[in-house]
């Protein structure tokens, strides 16, 4: 379990956090939205140890996050950073023997994860001689390398291409299967909703909604949404407050049970339920509240 | 995973940072190609006094005639170095010089030469002069031959020195600008190798990785040590092929006697010294974000490295004036002034104990100074930050 706690954070005369806190659990995969500026980097930075909170604190399986333990978490920040001048697989092992890891084992796994990553033919160039979106893959392996107990990825997937999306998506799928709780942020609101548990989102400073996807849903839910074949128009006949969104009627504060009813007395109804807002709404409606 | 002690995780991320520094800067092409040509260029220069034909001098072709010339003869062949060539009368033997067919006649009392003759050649030629103008006297007089040899042979001044470990002048000169030239050559090297590097971590952010796994003085140490090692393997490897050369050419054996100890003491003042200079160098370093800007905040340091140089030349030239036993007392000049002011002269041991301390201290200042600044600096980017600044800051 990795508790962040009442984090409050200044930089000069601006307040970067005003008391953020979130959880994530064993085997949690954790999404953390808001708009550039919110606090996402500061919140992570935090947590991994590269800057200092002026209050709050965080907190792993029970005790306070220290060194020895922050060593077995993976970090992926969101301003990119390799040793241009270094061999793409002796940069990942150097990286995994920095977690601690024998110099033979961090060998092995850079090996495997440039075998992942279809990089296995690259090992030996210099970090600078790979394109951007290599690059970027390396990037991942470094945080990767050390098999970390706990994630912390700063916009993982930014720039990322779609087969590195894929291997990112499974490795944190394959860690939060493992009991590791995965706390990332994205801008991109449909990978968040594909593999998340559940998601924070921070405006400035302060988190604003926080949940399972599926309470934070259910939250929002409000419509009901109605297709009946007919040729009547049911607008007056539907009870609650009715209007139209195409074919569709859409229907609030009504006995769903009695609008389906009246819609199948009209002819035959193909499509009922009630809206499921997407995160990408859900973040539009919390941020503009 | 294993969890190692957190004493042993200390050191091996120290040993990590360290290797890769070793692994990365030292075996680079650019460091080993750079390591090669001087290598060679070392081993020529020492092979080449015995190329040049081992340093012997050229004999100094003389005529002679007149007076004494018979007893001048017997002198100069005993002095050797003369190809003497003998002219029936003073007129002959002038023209000869005249004519170029020897360098200097020495006929009846008269010294001809075709321009000034230098001080040494006319000490030696005086001095069998006299030698001569003596042993024919004293034939003159009726002594023998073996007589004539005692009383022109007494026995040579015997020599006792007062000061310890004196040493030849020359050769002590030419010891301390070596030493001074090497420590001077062994600072600047790592000095901006380890402000590149920390700036290079920098622009590249990849410190905010390496700082999850590894504390800062961890970082800023490593490099220290790292670029410490390159440096002197490639010293060393400079100094074995010198000394290898010299010994297969048989040179060797000229070397003063003491010069293995010199080099070892130097080590030593090298060692604080990289301390000193180099945690500072990474301190500074970490006050830029950009590789350009770091020539600004080296500027510092380069020149006192280059006033420690300079006044190590100086301490040279006058071993003894006030200046150089100043300079060669207070840090950060003494690290190059004490050494090369030890190899040309003799330092009062106090002197060299107080100048140690103040060296130790200096560097566990500049240990603390440059380990503060690289903490709270290194993850700041964006333009330069001042030097009050980065002290204002927390880390």
């Amino acid at each position: 379990m990795l508790e962040i706690k009442d984090l409050h954070k200044r930089f000069g005369d601006t307040v970067a956090l005003e008391g953020v806190s979130l959880t994530a659990a064993p085997g949690e995969v954790v999404g953390f939205v808001g708009a550039n500026g919110a606090g996402k980097t500061t919140t992570m930075r935090i947590a991994m140890g590269v800057l200092a909170a002026d209050s709050g604190q965080i907190v792993y399986n029970g005790a306070p996050l220290d060194v020895a333990a922050r060593r077995r978490f993976g970090y992926m920040p969101s301003e990119r950073g390799l040793y241009p001048k270094m061999k793409t697989a002796e940069q990942i092992a150097y990286f995994g023997e920095l977690h601690g890891m024998s110099r033979a084992e961090a060998k092995r796994a850079a090996a495997a994860l440039l075998e992942q990553l279809n990089l296995t033919e690259r090992s030996g160039d210099f970090v600078q001689d790979l394109s951007l979106g290599n690059q970027q893959r390396v990037q991942l392996a470094v945080s990767l390398v050390h098999d970390p107990e706990a994630l912390i990825l700063d916009e993982p997937f930014s720039g990322l291409d779609p087969l590195a999306v894929d291997v990112m998506g499974t490795a944190l799928k394959d860690r939060a299967a493992n009991g590791a709780p995965v706390i990332f942020s994205s801008h991109q609101l449909d990978l968040i909703e594909r593999l998340c548990d559940s998601v924070v989102i921070i405006g400035n400073g302060k988190i604003i909604a926080a949940g399972s996807v599926e309470a934070l849903k259910a939250k929002e839910v409000k419509q009901l949404r109605v297709s009946v074949q007919t040729p009547q128009d049911l607008t007056e006949s539907l009870p609650g407050t009715v209007t139209r969104d195409g074919d569709d009627y859409l229907v609030e504060d009504a006995d769903d049970q009695e609008v389906l009813r009246i819609a199948a007395a009209a002819g035959r109804v193909t499509h009922f339920a009630y809206d499921q807002p997407t995160i990408a709404e859900i973040f539009r409606e919390a941020v503009t509240r | 995973m294993s969890s190692p002690t957190p004493e042993t995780s200390r050191m091996r991320g120290l040993m990590l940072v360290a290797g890769r520094e070793i692994r990365v800067r030292g075996l680079s092409k650019a460091n080993l190609v750079s390591l090669i040509v001087t290598v060679v260029i070392v081993g020529v220069l020492a092979a080449l006094p015995t190329i040049l034909g081992g340093g012997e001098d050229e004999a100094e072709t003389i005529g002679l005639a007149g007076t004494n010339a018979a007893a001048m003869e017997s002198q100069l062949k005993a002095a050797g170095g003369f190809d003497i060539t003998m002219y029936d009368s003073a007129g002959e033997a002038e023209q000869a010089v005249e004519d170029g067919d020897v360098d200097t006649a020495v006929a009846d009392g008269t010294l001809y030469s075709e321009e000034n003759p230098d001080q040494g050649l006319q000490t030696r030629l005086d001095a069998a002069w006299q030698a001569a103008a003596v042993q024919t006297s004293l034939a003159e007089a009726g002594l023998s031959d073996a007589e004539i040899a005692a009383a022109l042979t007494p026995r040579p001044l015997a020599t006792v020195t007062l000061a310890e470990g004196e040493t030849d002048p020359v050769t002590s000169y030419f010891t301390g600008l070596v030493i001074s030239i090497i420590m001077f050559m062994m600072l600047m090297t790592p000095v901006q190798y380890i402000a590149m590097g920390v700036v290079e971590e920098k622009s590249s952010r990849i410190v905010e990785i390496l700082l999850t796994s590894l504390k800062p003085w961890q970082l800023l140490g490593g490099k220290v040590i790292g670029l410490g090692v390159i440096s002197l393997v490639n010293l060393v490897a400079m100094v074995a092929v010198g000394l290898g050369v010299s010994a297969a050419t048989g040179v060797l054996a000229d070397l003063p006697p003491g010069t293995a100890s010199a080099a070892i003491s130097t080590i030593g003042w090298w060692l604080i010294a990289l301390v000193l200079f180099g945690t500072l160098a990474g301190g500074v370093g970490s006050l830029v974000s950009r590789q350009e800007e770091s020539g600004s905040v080296l500027t510092p340091l380069i020149m006192s490295l280059t006033l420690s140089y300079i006044g190590a030349i100086f301490t040279l030239n006058a071993p003894t004036s006030t200046f150089a036993q100043v300079l060669s007392i207070v840090p950060p000049f003494s690290a190059i002034t004490m050494p090369t002011r030890m190899a040309i002269t003799t330092v009062p041991a106090w002197e060299i104990a107080l100048s140690i301390a103040l060296l130790v201290l200096a560097a566990a200042g500049a240990l603390a100074l440059g380990a503060q600044l690289y903490k709270r600096s290194v993850l700041y980017t964006g333009s330069r930050l001042k030097l009050s600044e980065a002290l204002r800051r927390t880390a």
